[in-house]
């Protein structure tokens, strides 16, 4: 190779090199970390990105100056030099990739290591996900529909679905763990960024999948404390707002005292009326039915698709707040 | 479509039957008659048991479904031909002669029928294909329409998950896979200097179970209840509880696996016993190489695919507690048999292009293949490394948590042999004299594309980044990066490559390239800031998102729109050039592999005389290299009978 074409074929490779990282660097690739977990997983972020760089510097700049430079003229119809290859450089690219990947392997398998650390005092909170809900269980037995958690603590998320398989993830903390059925998994987090973040679920299922949301709220250790105190008065509004949440019904309803915006099921904005078409007895009979029972009947338009499970899932207490609750209406 | 007379047709056409015999020769007009007999018993039989037995309720859809989805197509099979000439062997009656009446064809009917020439199957297949593609991509365009703006405004999240399910389910199983396979079977007997396809028959069979997968799959869509919405993953257990269209979605995949099964067993057969006289391995064109391992990999994962699908519907219909957490099944247990499969497939959907693109950018650079061998073996690791990775698609999947760390090791150490093979592929450009015309555009489109697609992938390998990105837009654009960047320019680098042999015609040009342009700007605006709302937090399989999604939601819904239309370019070149193109000489590229050296269309049975190999298949710029000679002396041919017992 002539000095002139090496000389050219570095600049086209620093140049796209260039433009890469400007790409990189220049757009908010990643959302905010608030764990350490996602620090960790951002590091290994950035360490594969300047290789990938690297590597797509040289494949652009050898791809740009072939077709700049060896471009056929329209009568041109000799062959280039045959060439069967060089040993030398087979030997070259096989390993500088294999160096490259090792080195990327080494660094992920020691931040898997380190982000599966719970440390000896984690908090523990069970979370059971559900067609389109999530629970969270704390030590002291109570439940929510959101987790709240405080930062600089090692929390250990014991993870189960109650149907089909569901995922958790919260972009901002970067864990994500699929609940399965029939098997515990756990994930560790350690918050560091007070606010409010999504919990989002990211495996398909069903319906009311793209709804199946709910936040968490990252707290100091002491608004975490008081948090704990004041625990049963958490979810402020109406009691039957809590079963509401907890039991996923904005996933598939829409509902506007919950702010509740599913469109798999029937609008219960409209209940008084959708009851005096169904012809089933009292608004809060109707409301029960349709919930312990919703096989009994299914509004036209809509098929059997509510899950049969509320009957046993929701205790007869709650049950009759979530009734009151739904019966008053908008 | 026009005719496409083959030069040389020595065989007439078979004498057209005659009275009743119009309703008994295998034809429509016996599908007719028979497909009801089928259907018939595939609704009586289960009926009548269920009747004798006194289980309630007589009718009971998702077991009618089922045996109706495995009698139906079989009538479908048996009306059209398929299994004629088993079934007069097995039943002990003389076999017809074979007097070459089933091969070639002499006018369009000839694609409709059970045709045993490899090049009418491989037509019928690309045809076929390019049907299913467009459909897909309208299921793309429709969801794409309904995610312009967070919330539901044209489809409710039902049929959302069965567009999104289905645009899968075609383009992997009636779209890419099955393309390979139609190019695969039109040029590999070619390629090897062999006269057909080892089985001919079998070839013609596994063909037409393709349409009726393609059927079954777009069927179930609009069966009561809903279709299958579950993903093209189908994840147990929530695809055992989908409405009766999973039913259609577990056979249908049936169908399209055993065709490739068939196909699989014919390439291999055929590349071991059938390759010209002097053929050796170290011989042999880079894409026959490829689809070596392609047919590798799809006889030994394809089963596994099958038995997932059974599984499912077994716990569905039968009741068997395969998965079902409630007896005591194993839920992940579904995942890795898919994955098991479904990994691999990743890599039969790939080989077959990396072969494509070896021969078009030897070619087109008129240079010898830079590394022949490590080009062939990086195949063979590849093909081995393949089934070493199924679970870096479930690394948050919450299961043996001591086998990601080797997984991830196992799928980075991928990237080494796919390197070799950018590399020289690179390599061969080098000093080259590069002709860009449109097979050549979408190899170096492919390139580039992949680079990035493969990088991506580096990503995803590594367990925390997947931890992250996992289930996410990420996903959607790396997997499109390498299937539409990757599997999907291959393909059209391909069908633009072997057009003028096909077809005997040129394909426009211009338009070839205007198709690429459009293309390959469409991808990257369609699908790079896919990477970008992935990472920052849209999951996906969803028909509603957080509306800080929605300006890139509208660009990105935009894009693909233009993307969608790029296609009818394509379309457009492709039957106008083939109705009224220039007349292709038989060797357009001056390229030296075998199908080349014959006319374009080539002659029914291939070669006139056969040819000797004497030579490697890219010697470009060597001085009086020879890849094969024409009417030397042959000692014992290998192939002489076209046709074992298949």
């Amino acid at each position: 190779m002539r000095r002139g074409s090496i000389i050219q074929l570095t600049a086209i490779g620093l140049v796209a090199g260039a433009i890469c990282t400007v790409v990189a660097l220049a757009i908010p690739w990643l959302p905010v970390s608030a764990g350490q977990e996602a620090d960790r997983i951002h590091f290994v972020f950035w360490f594969t990105t300047v290789i990938c760089i690297c590597v797509f510097s040289v494949v652009a700049a050898v791809l740009i100056y072939s077709v700049w430079k060896f471009r056929a003229g329209p009568d041109d119809d000799s062959d280039g030099p045959p060439t069967h290859g060089n040993t030398q450089l087979e030997i070259v690219w096989t390993a500088i990739p294999a160096v490259l990947v090792t080195a990327i392997s080494i660094v992920s398998a020691i931040v898997l290591a380190q982000n599966g650390h719970a440390g000896t005092n984690p908090l523990i909170i069970k979370v059971d996900a559900r067609q389109f809900a999530w629970k969270f269980t704390y030590p002291n037995g109570k439940s929510f529909g959101f987790l709240t958690v405080p930062t600089g603590r090692h929390v250990k998320l014991d993870i189960t679905s109650e149907d089909v398989i569901h995922s958790f993830w919260v972009p901002q903390l970067s864990q994500k763990q699929d609940a399965v059925p029939g098997q515990h998994n756990s994930i560790v987090i350690t918050p560091t960024r007070i606010g409010t973040y999504p919990v989002i679920c990211t495996e398909l299922c069903g319906l009311g999948h793209a709804l199946m949301r709910s936040h968490i709220n990252i707290v100091s250790p002491a608004g975490y404390a008081t948090w704990v105190k004041q625990g049963s008065a958490a979810s402020a509004g109406p009691p039957g707002l809590a079963v509401f949440q907890q039991n996923g019904c904005g996933g598939c309803h829409t509902f506007k005292p919950a702010a509740a915006t599913g469109k798999v099921g029937p609008d219960l904005d409209n209940l008084a009326q959708l009851a005096k078409q169904a012809k089933r007895g009292a608004l809060d009979a109707f409301i029960e039915e349709s919930i312990v029972k919703p096989q009994a009947y299914i509004q036209p338009g809509f098929s059997d698709a509510m899950p049969h499970i509320f009957g046993t899932q929701i205790p007869p207490d709650k049950l009759k707040q979530l009734v009151q609750y739904l019966a008053k209406g908008p | 479509m026009t005719d496409v007379a083959h030069a040389h047709d020595p065989h007439a056409a078979p004498p057209a039957p005659t009275g009743w015999h119009r309703l008994t020769a295998p034809g429509w007009l016996r599908i007719m008659w028979v497909t009801p007999i089928f259907f018939g018993i595939g609704l009586g039989l289960p009926v009548l048991l269920r009747y004798l037995a006194g289980w309630d309720p007589v009718w009971k859809g998702s077991v009618l479904v089922t045996v109706e989805l495995v009698t139906t197509p079989i009538g479908f099979l048996v009306g059209l031909g398929g299994f004629d000439y088993w079934a007069y062997y097995a039943s002990g009656r003389p076999t017809r002669v074979e007097d070459h009446s089933g091969h070639g064809a002499r006018s369009w009917r000839d694609y409709f029928r059970i045709n045993t020439d490899h090049k009418v199957i491989g037509i019928q297949y690309l045809v076929t294909t390019i049907f299913f593609f467009c459909v897909g991509g309208l299921f793309a365009l429709l969801f794409r329409a309904e995610l312009a703006q967070p919330g539901d405004q044209f489809f409710n999240p039902q049929t959302y998950n069965v567009l999104v399910s289905n645009h899968a389910a075609l383009m992997i199983f009636l779209f890419v896979i099955p393309a390979f396979a139609g190019l695969g079977n039109y040029v590999i007997p070619l390629m090897i200097g062999a006269g057909d396809m080892a089985f001919p028959r079998l070839n013609a069979l596994s063909f037409w179970l393709l349409p009726m997968a393609g059927l079954i799959l777009i069927v179930g869509m609009v069966t009561p209840g809903g279709g299958p919405s579950a993903g093209w993953t189908c994840y147990a257990p929530l695809c055992s509880h989908q409405p009766l269209g999973q039913v259609f979605f577990n056979m249908g995949v049936q169908w399209a696996g055993a065709s490739s099964i068939m196909t699989a067993l014919n390439f291999l057969v055929t590349i071991i016993t059938m390759r010209a006289p002097g053929m050796t391995f170290w011989r042999l064109p880079l894409l026959v190489w490829a689809n070596f391992t392609t047919s590798l990999l799809v006889v030994i994962a394809t089963p596994f695919i099958a038995g997932s699908q059974f599984f499912v519907m077994f716990d569905r219909v039968l009741h068997t507690n395969f998965f079902e957490p409630a007896g005591g099944g194993y839920v992940l247990g579904y995942q890795h048999i898919f994955w098991f499969y479904s990994h691999p497939a990743v890599y039969i959907m790939m080989l077959p292009g990396f072969g494509i693109i070896s021969e078009v950018v030897a070619v087109m650079s008129r240079k010898p293949i830079f590394g022949y061998r490590l080009m062939a073996l990086s195949l063979m690791a590849i093909l081995v490394l393949g089934f070493s990775v199924w679970a870096h698609h479930m690394f948050v999947a919450g299961m043996a948590g001591w086998l990601r760390v080797p997984m991830m090791v196992t799928s980075m150490v991928i990237a080494v042999p796919t390197g070799i093979k950018i590399f020289s592929w690179l390599a061969t450009m080098w000093n080259g004299r590069i002709r860009f015309t449109t097979p050549m555009l979408f190899a170096l489109g492919f390139l580039s594309m992949f680079v990035i697609g493969g990088l991506s992938g580096i990503y995803l390998a590594s367990v925390p980044i997947d931890i992250h990105a996992s289930d996410t837009y990420f996903i959607v654009a790396h997997i499109h990066y390498v299937l539409f960047g990757g599997s999907v320019f291959t393909i059209f680098a391909g069908i633009y490559y072997w057009f003028p042999k096909m077809t005997g015609r040129m394909y426009s040009e211009r338009l070839g390239q205007l198709h690429f342009w459009l293309t390959f700007i469409g991808f990257n605006l369609t699908f790079f800031p896919m990477h970008y709302i992935g990472l920052q937090g849209m999951p996906r399989r969803v028909a509603d998102y957080a509306h800080r999604f929605a300006d890139i939601n509208l660009f990105i819904s935009i894009a693909s729109f233009g993307l969608g239309a790029s296609t009818l370019v394509f379309l457009y070149n492709m039957v106008n050039s083939w109705a009224h193109g220039p007349r292709a000489p038989g060797n357009p590229w001056r390229a030296l592999t075998l199908e080349w050296q014959v006319s374009s269309p080539p002659p029914i049975f291939n070669f006139d005389e056969l040819p000797q190999v004497v030579g490697h298949p890219y010697e470009y710029g060597v001085p009086g290299a020879r890849h094969a000679i024409f009417g030397a002396p042959q000692p014992t041919p290998v192939q002489s009978e076209p046709a074992g017992a298949d």
